[in-house]
């Protein structure tokens, strides 16, 4: 074994030489056999350990699988910081700093959601030294806590267990101040709506996330969530209250089964109020049923019914297919089975013009009105009106309306149409309608935001202990009254002109007629209101039952108003779903026995709040400048539409219908025999092109009117 | 150590200066790793089942102390002693193995345990490394003594051992021990043709193993198709290697590993991953494929072809560990629950591996080359029988 083996060994040398063969060589060959393979299994080891680094440098830094948050989210949530005045946190000042969520306020700044900074108090069992003195001291901050429960919970063997959710940040230092080790707290936020019920579809919700679900909320998740500034609605709180209290008072009083009424500025398109019945508590809305959360001021679709003369008359007007003395047949009109007719009891003149037609509300004449205007301007009216699409209000549930198909708009659909009836709209559209009627001639865009410069109207209103002197009401904007106060400056409504000054001038007076017209029989008569030159258009819709037929007796009624005329500023709407007969209407439910009376009440209280008064001075020279005559005279040079003069007339568009067929059929014959003659003398020309509305003429208006009123199921 | 003069003829003295310290010293890293990364991986799970925080910690320290003193003491053992220790060892192994089947404890399925007072022991482990050792000795015994059927009873006791596994059942421990006894035929010079016969019925084998076994054709259908079924676990430890990138999050600051189940053991190549990044694991790798490269590139001047196939056999099943166990915890292969040496929590793990690179230091160490000049006369007087109780 110590041989120094550099000194061969002499005596072993010979003996070596001899050996070294057969056995040996073979087991020499053998070795470097194994060599070699030794060499390849280095070599697969290589390979084997080289595939494992190239799969980690894969995994860790080429295409590293990203952990989950839940996995490296940190377990201790993050020390609280101070606020920047320095003594914030600690000195017992629970100012709201720490909450995501911005403030959404009224017109005036009041709140109507908040974010409440809350805290959930969790414990890691693990970390407690005596879970008994634990639960019990947490039973002194947390009186709703059950101590055995909590006993049970802290005693486990997780590291996890909440105590309680949702504290308010005095307990949470309360809690704090015990001391126990072990005890964590997870700050978070809850929206709080301190208004309940007001305007609790208009605000919608969040969800336990803190994203909006639904209203604005939903509309301006992002807004609120990115910008900590409070959110200014066009809303007033003290309008909303009022508006609301009134309506479920009317609710109640007809038994309707729902109610609305929208408050607008007919000026800037702020909605000031908007009442949706049944509604609920904003702050349960988890527990709210659908009829509750659904905003019937712009989701649901409600046949508009005479509410809609007065965009058939404005179309008319603004045409120049019709002037305010032309005459329009009340006589019913027979459409197939159906009969377009006043009610019984009505006695109309057979023949009325135009502001009496309205003030009475009579469906021929209306019907008559369209008729004179055609399908085309009747559709392309509406459309430039806004009532065929979406109304562009920050509500994610602005619904679509219903209409009769474009293709399938037969004399029919222009007679129902003109009285409302084949079509579904919300009743924000109508507002909206109403308001450009009147405002001059402008379609506003209704929003739910406050007007930035409006800081002159909000302390123009009376609020808090500082009350300014009020604002007596302008006779009229031009000339405002001596003495005013804080003369407002002029706002001009800003959007497309629908209408001329000259046509919104007179129907401001048209529905000045519907309210305080010499006739007995109007139908807004109940809605005036001395010294506020109200007026509007009544509208009563029969509803569609689940078959598709009218259902009688079961209504939807509604106003749409505007006051004060002279100087119009707001548009008003009520609306009554199924309203019933009370002692007091007589056995009625069309719209001027409840919804004229609910308007009534609503304008006479919310006009003061909004800074009008009654004008008292010169009542008589306004009224006079709002009065149109019942059968006003025609000026030279026109010929009056009346008896004799009717172009659309159904029998003479039914003459005219056919001639024009005769003579369609005749130019086919002509260019037929002609064609014939031409190229082939002996053979027969193929059919003549069928006339485009040839299938509606044979099926007659009665079908197409049948086949209208499947469109007329409501929105719900 | 270093103390140690050259001149120093005790047994230690002389231990140290023929050991192959290389290894020795990349075996001291891995055992450095390994408390490192117990620190860091057990807490968790030991909170998991409910058990106190540092027993993990406490358990591996003494284990891998344990560990280390027989790394020592085995590689002191001659070439006489390996074989001795190996044969013995390897019928008590087979012994106990055979008698988890009728004592073992049942666990996720498998019988590989035996509950003993203080800790409970898988036999299994301990037959890889004297297995290797005797197939070694049988092969070189059946070529220097052609009575001697040394091949045959070599296929005997895998015959014997793969009837024990697959009746467990341990289809990984199983395949380890049949690549290392592939490899060793390989090495020992089988012809190609029948190296090629026994790929061929491995892969079979395999194919059968996955249409008999549940618990295999579920695993290989998961890895194969990530999108089906359960692989919590893949991905998690996927997420922590995601999670470490090229530095990793620092000791201690690892947040996936808490919720990866198996951290301390299968999976604790990625709590290394996540806490100290890709460097690091490329630093591991490297020590493992050091040792084996090292070993089998030294054994080229290896003249005893005992030596070379036991050595081999014995580098290979550690380096085959060492791979299913970072393969596994990267998707690489389908999970295999397999320990990685020294580093995975496990006493019968620990203890296992450290026989390994103590009987491959012992082969390995430096012998003054007593050539076969020496041998040659006694072998011829010897024996197999002679030589092996000499």
């Amino acid at each position: 074994m110590a041989l120094p083996t550099g000194q061969p060994d002499p005596t072993l040398d010979r003996e070596t030489v001899v050996r070294v063969t057969g056995r040996d060589l073979a087991q020499r060959a053998t070795l470097e056999k194994m060599r070699a393979r030794l060499l390849c299994a280095a070599a697969g080891f290589g390979v084997l350990f080289g595939a494992v680094a190239v799969k980690l440098s894969i995994a860790t830094v080429l295409f590293p699988m990203a952990p989950a948050k839940r996995q490296i989210a940190p377990q201790v949530p993050p020390i609280p910081k101070l606020s920047p005045d320095g003594d914030g946190a600690f000195a017992g000042d629970f100012g709201l700093p720490h909450v995501r969520r911005a403030t959404i306020t009224d017109r005036n700044g009041q709140i109507l959601a908040i974010s409440l900074p809350m805290a959930a108090v969790f414990a890691n069992p693990m970390e407690l030294i005596d879970a008994t003195d634990a639960a019990r001291k947490l039973k002194t901050v947390l009186p709703q806590i059950d101590v055995d429960d909590t006993v049970r919970k802290l005693s486990s063997k997780k590291q996890f267990v909440y105590i309680a959710r949702d504290i308010p940040p005095e307990k949470e230092i309360a809690i704090n101040d015990l001391g126990i080790p072990g005890i964590y707290f997870e700050p978070g936020e809850k929206r709080h709506y301190p208004l309940g019920r007001t305007a609790a579809q208009v605000l919608g919700a969040v969800d336990v996330d803190d994203h909006g679900v639904a209203g604005v909320e939903r509309y301006f998740d992002k807004r609120l969530t990115k910008d900590q500034a409070p959110l200014r609605l066009s809303l007033d709180v003290r309008v909303q209250g009022v508006v609301r209290e009134e309506l479920e008072a009317a609710k109640e009083k007809f038994s309707a089964i729902g109610a609305c009424a929208i408050v607008m500025d007919v000026r800037t398109g702020e909605i000031v109020s908007m009442v949706s019945l049944p509604d609920y508590d904003a702050n349960l809305f988890s527990k709210a049923v659908d009829d509750q959360r659904f905003n019937r001021a712009v989701t649901g679709m409600y046949e508009p019914g005479s509410t809609f003369k007065l965009q058939t008359a404005a179309m008319v007007l603004e045409t120049g297919v019709a002037h305010v003395w032309d005459r329009f047949s009340t006589v019913p009109i027979h459409v197939g089975r159906f009969t377009i007719s006043d009610m019984k009891t009505d006695h109309f003149a057979p023949w009325l013009a135009m502001p009496e037609a309205m003030a009475l509300s009579s469906n021929p004449a209306a019907a008559h009105m369209a008729l004179d205007a055609g399908a085309k301007r009747q559709q392309e009216w509406l459309r430039r009106m806004g009532f065929f699409d979406r109304v562009p209000v920050e509500l994610p549930e602005a619904a679509r309306p219903l209409l009769p198909r474009m293709s399938n708009w037969g004399l029919s659909a222009v007679m129902t149409v003109a009285f409302g009836h084949g079509v579904a709209v919300p009743p924000l559209a109508i507002v909206r309608g109403t308001a450009a009627t009147s405002n001059g001639g402008i379609l506003v865009k209704p929003t739910l935001l406050a007007r930035d410069d409006d800081a002159v109207s909000a302390s123009a209103m009376p609020s808090g202990a500082d009350v300014p002197p009020p604002v007596l009401q302008p006779v009229s904007a031009t000339t405002p009254l001596p003495g005013t106060p804080t003369a407002e400056p002029e706002i001009v409504p800003q959007g497309e002109r629908v209408l001329s000054e000259e046509t919104s001038s007179l129907l401001r007076r048209i529905l000045r007629m519907v309210v305080a017209g010499p006739d007995e029989h109007r139908t807004g008569k109940a809605a005036d209101i001395p010294g506020y030159f109200v007026g509007g258009k009544t509208g009563t819709a029969e509803k569609v039952g689940a078959h598709g037929g009218y259902l009688k007796h079961t209504n939807i009624t509604a106003f749409t108003g505007i006051f004060p005329l002279n100087a119009p500023r707001y548009a008003v709407y009520v609306m009554l779903d199924s309203p019933q007969a009370t002692k007091d209407t007589h056995g009625w439910t069309t719209s001027a026995w409840n919804a004229v009376p609910t308007w009534h009440s609503i304008v006479a209280r919310i006009a003061p709040m909004m800074g009008l008064f009654p004008v008292t001075e010169g009542a008589d020279k306004i009224e006079a400048s709002l009065s149109i005559s019942m059968n006003p005279p025609v000026p030279p040079g026109f010929h009056q539409l009346g008896p004799g003069n009717d172009p659309g007339d159904p029998a003479h568009l039914a003459a005219l219908a056919k001639q024009q067929k005769d003579a369609e059929k005749a130019a086919a014959r002509a260019a037929r025999d002609a064609q014939r003659a031409a190229a082939h003398p002996g053979t027969t020309a193929s059919a003549p092109p069928a006339p485009r509305d040839r299938r509606e003429a044979a099926a007659g208006p009665a079908a197409a009117l049948r086949r209208e009123i499947s469109y007329q199921v409501p929105a719900r | 150590m270093a103390a140690l003069s050259r001149s120093d003829n005790s047994i230690l003295g002389r231990w140290w200066w023929t050991v192959d310290r290389w290894t020795l010293g990349c075996v001291g890293i891995l055992i450095g790793f390994g408390y490192v990364l117990m620190l860091a991986a057990s807490p968790a799970v030991a909170a998991r089942i409910g058990a106190s925080r540092d027993m993990f910690i406490l358990k591996q320290v003494i284990f891998l102390a344990l560990a280390g003193l027989v790394v020592m003491a085995t590689s002191l053992l001659s070439l006489k002693g390996v074989r001795r220790i190996a044969l013995a060892g390897c019928l008590l192994a087979l012994a106990a193995t055979a008698l988890t089947l009728v004592h073992g404890v049942e666990i996720k399925g498998a019988r590989r345990w035996i509950a003993l007072p203080l800790m409970s022991v898988q036999p299994s482990e301990f037959l890889k490394p004297f297995f290797a050792v005797v197939t070694a000795w049988l092969l070189c015994e059946g070529k220097r003594t052609r009575a001697f059927p040394g091949m045959l009873l070599a296929f005997g006791v895998f015959g014997v051992i793969l009837l024990l596994l697959k009746s467990q059942p341990d289809i990984g421990m199983l395949s380890v021990i049949t690549c290392v006894f592939m490899t060793q035929l390989f090495i020992g010079g089988l012809n190609l043709f029948l190296v090629g016969c026994g790929v061929g019925s491995m892969a079979a084998a395999f194919v059968f193993a996955y249409t008999v076994f549940p618990h295999v054709r579920s695993r290989v259908t998961r890895f194969l198709h990530p999108e089906q079924g359960d692989h919590y676990q893949i991905d998690t430890a996927l997420q922590a290697f995601g999670n470490g990138g090229l530095l990793g999050r620092g000791p201690g600051e690892g947040r996936v590993k808490d919720l990866l189940p198996d951290a301390h053991a299968d999976f604790v190549f990625a709590v290394a991953g996540e806490e100290f990044g890709m460097i690091v694991c490329l630093f591991i790798i490297g020590i493992f494929l050091f040792i084996v490269a090292r070993t089998l590139l030294k054994l080229l001047a290896e003249d005893d072809p005992f030596v070379v196939l036991a050595a081999s056999g014995l580098v290979c099943g550690f380096g085959l560990q060492a791979f299913v166990n970072m393969a596994s915890s990267l998707h690489l292969i389908p999970t295999k629950g397999m320990t990685l040496p020294f580093i995975s929590y496990g006493g019968s793990s620990a203890i296992s591996v450290a026989l390994t690179i103590g009987l491959l230091l012992a082969l390995t160490r430096r012998r003054t080359r007593a050539s076969r000049l020496d041998d040659m006369p006694r072998a011829k007087r010897g024996g197999a029988a002679r030589r092996m109780f000499a």
